[in-house]
């Protein structure tokens, strides 16, 4: 993390697509990565950026109806809507992303956006967390969003909430939010669960400490993680069974 | 940027499958969204020689295909080319680095309107000597003699000439076939091989009494005049007869030239003309009147000079030939228009008396040339005709697709290859990957090309010109993008073609890819699992974005790819 005297690192992934390069003056702070469609941004990648060191992330799509690949920017809302979900579980500050969709008229030109977000994040200042819980919340919440169970409630939302599921049903906005608060913090709870017991072999009272949460709580996610094969009971210490962390695929 | 040659590329989006030049309309549309406007017409370039005179006159069959109409409206494809080809122009003239003489057999081409200069312009790319000759005393055929200035200025035309000029292409004016030159000379010079394209020059004549008064001219012989500064003296009241291009240029030209009233009589009706909607509407606010359904019986004179027409009033009857209805006359409908000036402009027919009689074909009323329709070859080996000649008027794009036929049986005559192998015309399919239309936005059109440039100063000249790109960006950006990847190019050096590549051992056929995909390009196969169509991917990397079991990465573009950037990028 720099020092708050420092402008912070920031990148911006790009569509192709959007700001042409002759309209582009980038501040120096800022580096621009292009990729085919915003919608492409894997969200693992978008947290492994905040994991290697930079400390703002932008991306920046073509408002609709805009986009060269019909709804990719949709698809990136939909992902920053979770993403942002997964940093405040981290305790990362959510405005640490942004999504910036712009049309190809644009009257303001992308330095102006790109001064105004690092300004934003020069607010913020240094991560609110330490050096190693910040690699730890963070590496767990890039495992949950490489994982199955998000990736494939994200790839589904635009099916499930504006079309129908295999049962002829449709799912309101609200209720899909619901369901993907829950889901995103079971997951990011597991892999965090999972990320610590990979450091060595930890008890349930003692994730339960770490993770500020009830006893039965993390017991019923250690149940439900060794039922999927990502952790093992390692070995049991007088009468409290240690647990272990597997390797998943 | 490299581009598959036609011949592998078996889908084309509509627009370039319409387009007689094939023209990579998708390429340089998408060359526009990404603000790269020189670059565009470089593509342009590639399949023709005229971009800015294209962009001017063109009757653009690409908008007509255009699968935006399904929607709104089609993109304005022709406005676009004309933005990119002034922009290239104002910035300077472009200079074409002359292309190394590879081959040494000579070729000779005889008119310089568009399907000759085309071909030339083909045959010196591929590295032939190419000497092109032209009666008149400036190349350009028809583009430059026959349409006014108003419509296409004569610096344009030259412009383009000069660009063909660079590449090695001489041109040799005031040479007339068939009196300085013949094909027996010619052959005799060391040609090997002869491209007719001497266009169709004369004007039909109108078959009625008193054509020959005072005051009667052809419409093509009356632009050429004033094309070549002639002094011409318009009467007060000008009849126009006809209701093509041609038709409409005479009678805005004869307007311009300071006639009080111009009228245009046609015996079909408004839908039945050929002439170019917008064009018509110039024409009725240049203040040109339009009588449909009449045909001239004859002319009235009075001392030799013209003084009515006589019309007869037409019904419409059964489609005839060429799909429009055939215009039937009313007896005893005569009525009389008085006008001083007729200008009949009926369309125009070849030269018979420049070609050797063993050329032309028996059959009257057909093609005046015989003439393989695919090769273009002649019934004299080592000949070759193509463009009006060959298949009566037409339009400058078709010529310009000619001239590119010819290019190739030319090529391939000199090299000895097979003609009929592997054209590319005989392969071309039309493709869209848009399946239900009412999922896609509708944005209309709003981008209206200025006809005439404002005087501005230079700093407003400046902000006119951001303008201007700006809402051609706009405008580009309604394109839909049809064609499969490969046709795009503005993304070239990002992702090189990219494509998805399934991992089949880790696919557990959850079908998310092929909800995401936009252009319908995976499915899972009946193994059940996902499949990409490598013709249909477009490589945006959605489905790789989303693929829960990551089963699915760009072969490019990776994961892997972007993370090396973002490394790379920490450490600067």
């Amino acid at each position: 993390m720099s020092q708050d005297s420092h402008p912070p690192r920031i990148v911006c992934f790009m569509c192709n697509w959007a700001f042409c390069e002759e309209e582009m003056r980038i501040p120096y702070n800022v580096d621009v990565i292009r990729v085919m469609c915003i919608g492409r941004m894997d969200p693992a990648l978008v947290l492994e950026t905040f994991i290697k060191g930079f400390e703002g992330v932008m991306l920046v799509g073509c408002k609709p109806p805009d986009c060269h690949f019909v709804d990719g920017n949709l698809h990136a809302e939909r992902a920053v809507k979770m993403l942002k979900k997964l940093l405040a579980l981290a305790g990362l500050e959510p405005e640490r992303l942004k999504l910036l969709l712009v049309a190809p008229l644009e009257e303001r030109a992308f330095s102006h956006y790109a001064k105004e977000f690092s300004e934003e994040i020069w607010r913020l200042g240094n991560s609110p967390l330490k050096k190693d819980e910040f690699i730890a919340n963070l590496t767990a919440a890039k495992e949950a969003a490489s994982a199955f169970r998000l990736r494939v409630l994200l790839g589904r939302e635009e099916e499930l909430t504006e079309f129908m599921n295999a049962y002829g049903e449709k799912i309101p906005e609200e209720e899909f939010d619901a369901l993907l608060d829950d889901v995103v913090k079971a997951e990011y709870i597991r892999y965090k669960i999972h990320y610590l017991t990979r450091i060595k072999p930890r008890s349930v009272k003692e994730l339960a400490q770490i993770l500020g949460l009830k006893p039965s709580a993390v017991l019923r996610h250690i149940t439900n993680m060794r039922r999927k094969g990502m952790i093992a009971l390692d070995r049991v210490e007088g009468y409290t069974p240690l647990y272990k962390a597997l390797e998943v695929r | 940027m490299t581009e598959k040659p036609l011949k592998e590329v078996r889908k084309l989006p509509p627009c370039r499958a319409a387009c007689p030049a094939h023209v990579n309309v998708q390429a340089y549309v998408a060359l526009i969204q990404r603000g790269k406007f020189n670059e565009a017409v470089e593509v342009i370039r590639r399949d023709l020689p005229f971009p800015a005179i294209c962009g001017r006159v063109c009757f653009s069959p690409c908008e007509d295909a255009c699968a935006r109409v399904n929607l709104d409206q089609a993109v304005a494809i022709r406005a676009l080319k004309r933005l990119v080809a002034d922009i290239e122009r104002e910035q300077g003239r472009v200079v074409a680095q002359p292309v190394p003489k590879k081959y040494s057999e000579k070729v000779a081409i005889i008119g310089a309107g568009p399907a000759g200069l085309t071909a030339a312009y083909e045959l010196a790319k591929l590295g032939y000597p190419v000497t092109v000759f032209e009666r008149m005393a400036e190349p350009g055929g028809m583009m430059r003699y026959c349409i006014p200035d108003f419509r296409l200025e004569k610096f344009v035309v030259a412009n383009e000439i000069a660009y063909i000029k660079d590449l090695g292409v001489e041109i040799k004016t005031g040479v007339e076939f068939g009196k300085d030159i013949t094909i027996e000379s010619l052959k005799k010079d060391g040609y090997k091989a002869i491209f007719i394209a001497i266009g169709t020059q004369t004007g039909m004549k109108l078959n009625v009494p008193g054509e020959d008064l005072e005051g009667v001219i052809n419409a093509v012989d009356f632009l050429r005049a004033i094309a070549l500064g002639k002094k011409i003296t318009v009467g007060e009241r000008v009849a126009v007869i006809g209701g093509g291009n041609t038709a409409i240029d005479a009678a805005r030209t004869a307007k311009k030239l300071g006639a009080k009233e111009v009228m245009i009589l046609y015996r079909r009706s408004r839908e039945e003309m050929p002439a170019l909607p917008h064009e018509v509407e110039l024409a009725e606010k240049d203040g040109i009147k339009f009588y449909f359904l009449v045909a001239p019986k004859q002319i009235i004179g009075e001392n030799g000079r013209v003084k009515a027409v006589e019309c007869l009033r037409m019904r419409l009857g059964e489609p005839d030939e060429s799909g429009r209805r055939r215009p039937i006359p009313i007896a005893f409908s005569e009525h009389q228009y008085e006008v001083d000036m007729v200008i009949p402009a009926l369309g125009q027919v070849v030269e018979e008396s420049v070609l050797p009689p063993e050329l032309l074909s028996k059959d009257k009323r057909g093609p005046p040339l015989q003439v393989d329709p695919l090769t273009l070859e002649t019934n004299i080996p080592g000949v070759f005709a193509g463009g009006d000649v060959a298949t009566g008027p037409a339009s400058i794009i078709e010529a310009v697709g000619a001239g590119k036929r010819a290019a190739i049986s030319i090529h391939r005559y000199l090299r000895d290859e097979d003609l009929r192998k592997d054209r590319d015309e005989e392969k071309i399919e039309e493709t869209t990957w848009v399946k239900d239309w009412r999922l896609l936005e509708k944005k209309e059109r709003r981008y209206e090309p200025p006809i005439e440039k404002p005087h501005l100063s230079f700093e407003e000249a400046k902000a006119y010109l951001e303008k201007l790109k700006r809402q051609a960006r706009f405008e580009a950006f309604r394109c839909l993008g049809c064609g499969p990847c490969a046709e795009c190019l503005a993304s070239m050096e990002l992702c090189e073609g990219d494509k998805a590549v399934v991992d089949e051992s880790k696919c557990v056929g959850c079908n998310v890819c092929a909800v995401i995909c936009p252009v319908g390009a995976v499915k899972k196969n009946e193994k059940g699992v996902a499949q990409v169509n490598e013709e249909l991917c477009k490589g945006c990397g959605l489905c790789a974005a989303r693929c829960p079991e990551r089963a699915i990465s760009m072969q490019k573009l990776s994961n892997e790819q972007i993370l090396t950037m973002i490394l790379t990028a920490l450490e600067r």
